[in-house]
C-alpha cells in the first residue's frame, strides 16, 4: 500500500472537497494556490557526527532529519564471485599498484576523468516511518523512489570514486520524526536534497591507486556537490508530488486533497550540471538570456491515490430513507452503480489518460514552474555543514 | 582505545575535564514539534534524541501484530483499564561513530523501549484514559554514553508537553566508578554522568528517580562491580537526578510563562496556584 | 533482514564458465544486436487456469530472443479470492489487493532468498497500483483477493557479466510482464474489471557502432544496447484509453517534452501488443471451457466485452 493512510472523511465531505478543488481556481483546504507549496523552515549541519545532514519542518508540522555518512570501502573488481572475489581481488590489486606506480603520474591523471565509473551499489538509501516497518511496502517504495532519482544517470556515483581501488560508501539515513500526517515524498524529498548538498566528504591527500590518506583538516573538506561563490553548481533531484482533479493540477498536495485525487505523480527533477562547451554556453546566453535552470527529468512514478479506497456515498434515488424501493435490491444497485450522480462522492475508478499525466509532468518542468520554483528557494537556505 | 584513568588520581579531573559529580551540559528544548501532541529534545553532552508522544488515543489498528510491534509495553490490550504506553526507540544509523544499521527487533532496544514504558506507566495516570494507548516515539540522533538516561528524561518532557496528568518527573541520570572491575580499588570515588568511553570501561548503572523524592523508578546495571562501590554509585547517581530533575523543571516553568505571555494558553484557574515565575 | 528459517545456499553468485573451445565469431555475433524492428515485441506465451486449486491462474512466458544464450521471462501467477476477511480486519467497502512478487531464488545469475527483497517489494507495490485501477474494487466490500506472481526465469542472458548495469532496466521488463500476467489470472478468477490492463515498456537507446542517435525501441533487452537512457514501463487500458500505472526512470532534459510524450506513446503500443495477446488467450481457454463453465459467467462476459472492440 503506497500512499493508504486513510484519511477519515465521509462521502459527503469527499464529494465537497471534490467539488471545492475542481473550481477554477481551485479552493484548497488550507487556502493554497495550486502550485503553492506549504511553508517550510529548513536548516543543515545540525549534527556533527555525520558528514552532512538537515533537518525541514513544514509548516503543518511533519518534521523530517537526514542524515549522510560516508566510509571509506575497497572496491570490488572483476566478474568473479563475491566470496572468492575478495581474494582474487586484492591479489590482482597488488599487481595493479606497481603498474600504476611504474606507468607514472602522467597516466593516473588521464585514468582519472574518464575512467570513473560509480555503481549504484555504493549508495545505501534507508527511510524510517514511525509505526511503519522497514520492509513496509511504502516505506521500500519511497525508498525506491529517491534512490532511483538520486542514481539517475550515473553521475552522483561518480562523486563517491576515489581511485581504482577503494570508493567512498554512502549512507543516507532518512528519519520521519513527525507522524506520517501527508504522504511525506515531498518532505523527505527536499530534505534529503539539504543534507547531501551540506555534505562534505574529507580531502584526499594521497595521489593516484595509493591507499587513500585523507585530510583531517574538516574546514578543507570539499562540499559533495561542488561550490562556488557559496554555491552550489550542481544539485541533488527532489521529488515532486502532483496530483490532478477534475481539470485542475494541484502541487504538494495534503493528505485530504490527495483523498479525492484522480491520479498522483511523483516527479523527480535533476538539475543538469553545466558542463556544456564554450560554444554552446554562448549560443545558449545570446538566445535565452534568462534561461535559469537545465532541469531533467529523472523518474516519474504513479502513486497510488487513496480515493480509490474511500467509501462511495449512496445517492438519495437508491437510498432506501428516503422511500427508495428495496425489495429489488440486486438489478437497482448494479445500475446504480455506474451512473455518477452530482454531489455523490464515488471513488474513482480506471486510470488516467496519458494526456493528463504528461500535463502533470510538463506542469512541473515548464521553465520557471513548481521545480524551478522549489530549488530557487532552497538555494535560499543557508548551508552550514 | 583504552580509556586512561590514571591521570585521574592526580588532578582529579575526567577524560573531558569535569569533576566526578559534574553533569554535561545539558541542552532541552520542549514543545519542538507543532504537530504533534508533545514532543521534546534533549541532549546531554552529545547523546541527542527526540522525542514524540501522540495519545493518549483510541490504539489504532494493530499493525505490527505479526511480530516487530512498535510497543515497548507489558501485555495491556484494548480491553485494559489503564491506558497503554506504548514506546518505539528508532536509532538512527548515523548516531553513532561508526555507521551502523539499525536491526529491526534488537534486544538491546526492546530491553530499552520495555524499560522506558514500565518507568513511565507508574508515573503517568494511565487509569484516566482506559482504553486508549499513550505512543512515545523515540529518536535517537548521536550516541555518547548514557543512553537510557537521556530517552527518560526525553520521554517525561514530552509527556508533559502532552499534558498527560503524572504523579512527578521521572528523571534519570547514570553514575560509575573512576576504577575499573579488575582494579578492585577500594578508594575508587563514584562518578556523575558516563560519556561513551566511561560506559564502556568503567562499572556504571542507571538510575531513574521520581521527581524530587529519593524513590528509585528504574535502576539498570549491566557491569560488574564491587557491592562496596554500589551505595556510592547510587547515591550520587540519585543526587545527579535531582539536578536534572531542577533542569527539566526549569524549562518546563520557562516554556509555560512564555507561553503565557504570548497568550498562546489561557492562565488556567490551576495555573494561578502554580508559582509560574 | 536474515532468513533464519531455511538452510541458504552461500551468499554470491558463481557464473557458469564459458569454454573456449565455443566458435569466437559466433560468440562475438552474439553480443547484442537487435534484430526485431523497434516496434516489435517479442513473442509470448500466455495460458490461463494452469492452477486447478487458485481460483485464477495464468503462466506467461516471453520468447528468448537467441536459443540458449538468453532465457526468456517465465512467470507464473495465481489468484486466490475473493475471499472474507479474517474478523479482526475492519470494515472496508472495498476489495482489500495484496500483491506479491517473488523471483524463485534460481530465477537471476544473483540468487535470490526466500523472503521478499527491497526490489520485489517494490514490484508488488507497482503491481498494486496498476491493477487496482483495473479492478471494480466496490464489487466486494469486506473481502480480499491475493495475486502471487513467481519469476521463475529472469530476463538474463548468460554470457553477459553481471555488472553491466542493467539490472535496474530488468526490473521494467519483470513488471511489464507481471502486470499482463496478473491481467490474464484476474480475469481467469473471474474478478470483475474495467478493462484487461496490459503492461508494456519502451526505451530510449543508444546502440553501438557509428550512428549514435539514440532511438526508441519497445520491449527492449538491456543487453543488446550499449546504453538505456530512459525507460518507461506503461500499464495501459486500451478500451478505456487510461494509464493506471506509468512508471519513468531515466534522464532527459526537461525542455524536450516531446520525447517523453513519444516514449509514453511507445509503451502504449507495446502494451496494446500485450493486450492482443490476452485477449486470445482469454478466448482459447473460454472456448476450451465452454461445456462445463467454471464461472459464473463472468469470464466470458469479460471475452465478449473485448470482442466488441
Amino acid at each position: 500500500m503506497a500512499s493508504t493512510q486513510h484519511a477519515l472523511l465521509s462521502p459527503a465531505e469527499l464529494a465537497y472537497l471534490h467539488a471545492s478543488l475542481s473550481l477554477t481556481p481551485p479552493i484548497r483546504p488550507d487556502g493554497r494556490a495550486a502550485n503553492q507549496f506549504r511553508p517550510l523552515a529548513a536548516e543543515t549541519g545540525i549534527l556533527p557526527g555525520t558528514n552532512g545532514s538537515a533537518r525541514i519542518c513544514f509548516a503543518d508540522g511533519t518534521e523530517a532529519i537526514v542524515g549522510v555518512k560516508a566510509e571509506v570501502e575497497r572496491t570490488r573488481r572483476g566478474d568473479g564471485g563475491r566470496e572468492d572475489g575478495v581474494e582474487y581481488v586484492s591479489s590482482r590489486l597488488e599487481g595493479d599498484f606497481v603498474e600504476g606506480v611504474s606507468s607514472g603520474e602522467g597516466a593516473i591523471a588521464a585514468v582519472d576523468e574518464a575512467d570513473r565509473v560509480g555503481e549504484s551499489e555504493w549508495v545505501e538509501l534507508s527511510v524510517e516511518i514511525p509505526g511503519a516497518r522497514d520492509d513496509d511496502a511504502g516505506t521500500v517504495f519511497l525508498a525506491a523512489m529517491l534512490a532511483e532519482a538520486l542514481l539517475a544517470g550515473g553521475e552522483f556515483a561518480k562523486k563517491l570514486w576515489i581511485n581504482r581501488r577503494f570508493h567512498w560508501k554512502l549512507y543516507l539515513d532518512i528519519l520521519l520524526i513527525s507522524p506520517p500526517l501527508s504522504y511525506p515524498l515531498p518532505l523527505l524529498s527536499l530534505t534529503t536534497h539539504l543534507a547531501l548538498l551540506a555534505t562534505r566528504l574529507p580531502r584526499l591527500k594521497s595521489e593516484g591507486d595509493e591507499d587513500p590518506f585523507f585530510d583531517d583538516d574538516w574546514a578543507a573538506a570539499p562540499y559533495l556537490y561542488a561550490r562556488k561563490d557559496g554555491k552550489a553548481t550542481a544539485r541533488p533531484p527532489v521529488s515532486l508530488l502532483v496530483m490532478a482533479v477534475g481539470n485542475n493540477i494541484i502541487f504538494d498536495p495534503s493528505k485530504e486533497e490527495l483523498a479525492v485525487a484522480d491520479v498522483a505523480l511523483a516527479v523527480s527533477v535533476g538539475e543538469e550540471t553545466a558542463t556544456t562547451t564554450a560554444a554552446e554556453a554562448d549560443e545558449a546566453q545570446q538566445q535565452q538570456q534568462p534561461l535559469g535552470r537545465n532541469l531533467r527529468l529523472l523518474s516519474v512514478r504513479t502513486i497510488d491515490p487513496p480515493s480509490r479506497l474511500t467509501p462511495p456515498g449512496v445517492p438519495n434515488a437508491t437510498n432506501s430513507a428516503y422511500g427508495a424501493a428495496t425489495t429489488q435490491k440486486q438489478p437497482e444497485a448494479r445500475a446504480a452503480e455506474s451512473e455518477a450522480v452530482e454531489g455523490v462522492w464515488k471513488a474513482p475508478r480506471g486510470g488516467a489518460k496519458a494526456l493528463v499525466m504528461a500535463a502533470l509532468v510538463q506542469k512541473a518542468l515548464m521553465r520557471g514552474g513548481v521545480a524551478d520554483e522549489v530549488l530557487d528557494a532552497l538555494d535560499a537556505v543557508d548551508l552550514v555543514a | 582505545m583504552p580509556l586512561d584513568t590514571s591521570a585521574y588520581g592526580l588532578a582529579l579531573l575526567r577524560v573531558d575535564g569535569r569533576r566526578w559529580n559534574e553533569l554535561r551540559r545539558m541542552h532541552v528544548q520542549i514543545r519542538t514539534q507543532a504537530a504533534a501532541d508533545g514532543s521534546s529534545y534533549l541532549e546531554m553532552g552529545h547523546t541527542k534524541v527526540m522525542c514524540v508522544v501522540t495519545g493518549p488515543s483510541e490504539p489504532g489498528p494493530r499493525r505490527g501484530g505479526l511480530g516487530g510491534t512498535a510497543s515497548g509495553g507489558g501485555a495491556s490490550s484494548a480491553q485494559s483499564k489503564d491506558a497503554e504506553v506504548a514506546v518505539s526507540i528508532v536509532v538512527a544509523g548515523f548516531s553513532s561513530v561508526d555507521r551502523k544499521r539499525p536491526g529491526r527487533g534488537d534486544k538491546r532496544i526492546l530491553e530499552l523501549q520495555s524499560t522506558i514504558s514500565s518507568a513511565l506507566a507508574a508515573s503517568l495516570h494511565t487509569h484516566l484514559f482506559p482504553h486508549s494507548t499513550i505512543s512515545i516515539s523515540l529518536h535517537v540522533l548521536s550516541q555518547d554514553g548514557s543512553l537510557l538516561a537521556a530517552l527518560i528524561n526525553a520521554a517525561t518532557l514530552a509527556c508533559v508537553d502532552a499534558g498527560i496528568p503524572m504523579t512527578d518527573y521521572v528523571v534519570a541520570c547514570t553514575a560509575g566508578s573512576t576504577s575499573t572491575y579488575a582494579a578492585n580499588d577500594e578508594a575508587a570515588d563514584p562518578l556523575l554522568d558516563l560519556n561513551h568511553q566511561e560506559e564502556q570501561e568503567l562499572p556504571g548503572l542507571t538510575v531513574a528517580t521520581l521527581g524530587q523524592s529519593d524513590r528509585v523508578a528504574v535502576l539498570v546495571c549491566e557491569s560488574r562491580v564491587q557491592v562496596s562501590r554500589l551505595e556510592g554509585m547510587l547515591a550520587v547517581g540519585v543526587d545527579g537526578c535531582k539536578q536534572v530533575r531542577e533542569i527539566l523543571d526549569r524549562v518546563v516553568r520557562d516554556k509555560g510563562h512564555r507561553m503565557l505571555l504570548e497568550g498562546t494558553v489561557e492562565r488556567g484557574v490551576g495555573l494561578d496556584d502554580m508559582e509560574v515565575d | 533482514m536474515t532468513d533464519r528459517r531455511r538452510v541458504n545456499g552461500p551468499v554470491g553468485s558463481t557464473n557458469p564458465p564459458v569454454f573456449e573451445d565455443e566458435p569466437e565469431q559466433e560468440f562475438g555475433a552474439q553480443k547484442g544486436i537487435r534484430t526485431r524492428t523497434p516496434t516489435a515485441t517479442r513473442k509470448m506465451y500466455l495460458k490461463t487456469g494452469v492452477t486447478p486449486s487458485a481460483s485464477g491462474s495464468a503462466y506467461l512466458e516471453i520468447e528468448a530472443s537467441r536459443k540458449g544464450a538468453v532465457s526468456g521471462l517465465k512467470l507464473s501467477c495465481t489468484v486466490h479470492g475473493p475471499r472474507s476477511l479474517p474478523r479482526s480486519t475492519p470494515f472496508s467497502p472495498h476489495i482489500i489487493l495484496s500483491t506479491h512478487v517473488k523471483y524463485a531464488p534460481f530465477a537471476t545469475k544473483q540468487r535470490r532468498g526466500y523472503i521478499r527483497d527491497p526490489t520485489e517489494r517494490d514490484l508488488g507495490s507497482h503491481l498494486e497500483t496498476a491493477l487496482r485501477g483495473a479492478i471494480i474494487a466496490d464489487r466486494w466490500p469486506k473481502s480480499g483477493v491475493d495475486i502471487i506472481i513467481s519469476i521463475v526465469e529472469g530476463d538474463h542472458d548468460r554470457e553477459t557479466s553481471k555488472s553491466q548495469g542493467g539490472e535496474a532496466w530488468d526490473m521494467m521488463n519483470a513488471l511489464s510482464g507481471c502486470i499482463t500476467v496478473a491481467s490474464a489470472a484476474l480475469a481467469d478468477a473471474g474478478i470483475d474489471c474495467v478493462d484487461t490492463v496490459a503492461g508494456g515498456v519502451a526505451a530510449l537507446v543508444r546502440d553501438e557502432g557509428d550512428d549514435t542517435t539514440p532511438r526508441i525501441v519497445i520491449d527492449p533487452i538491456p543487453s543488446e544496447h550499449e546504453q538505456i537512457l530512459a525507460a518507461c514501463c506503461v500499464a495501459y487500458l486500451p478500451d478505456r484509453d487510461e494509464i493506471t500505472n506509468l512508471w519513468f526512470k531515466g534522464d532527459l532534459p526537461a525542455s524536450d517534452m516531446e520525447l517523453y510524450s513519444q516514449l509514453v506513446e511507445k509503451g502504449i503500443q507495446a502494451s496494446r501488443n500485450s493486450n492482443e495477446v490476452i485477449v486470445n488467450s482469454l478466448l482459447i481457454s473460454t472456448r476450451e471451457q465452454q461445456p462445463h463453465e467454471r464461472h459464473d459467467g463472468t469470464t466470458r462476459m469479460h471475452i465478449a466485452f473485448n470482442l466488441q472492440r
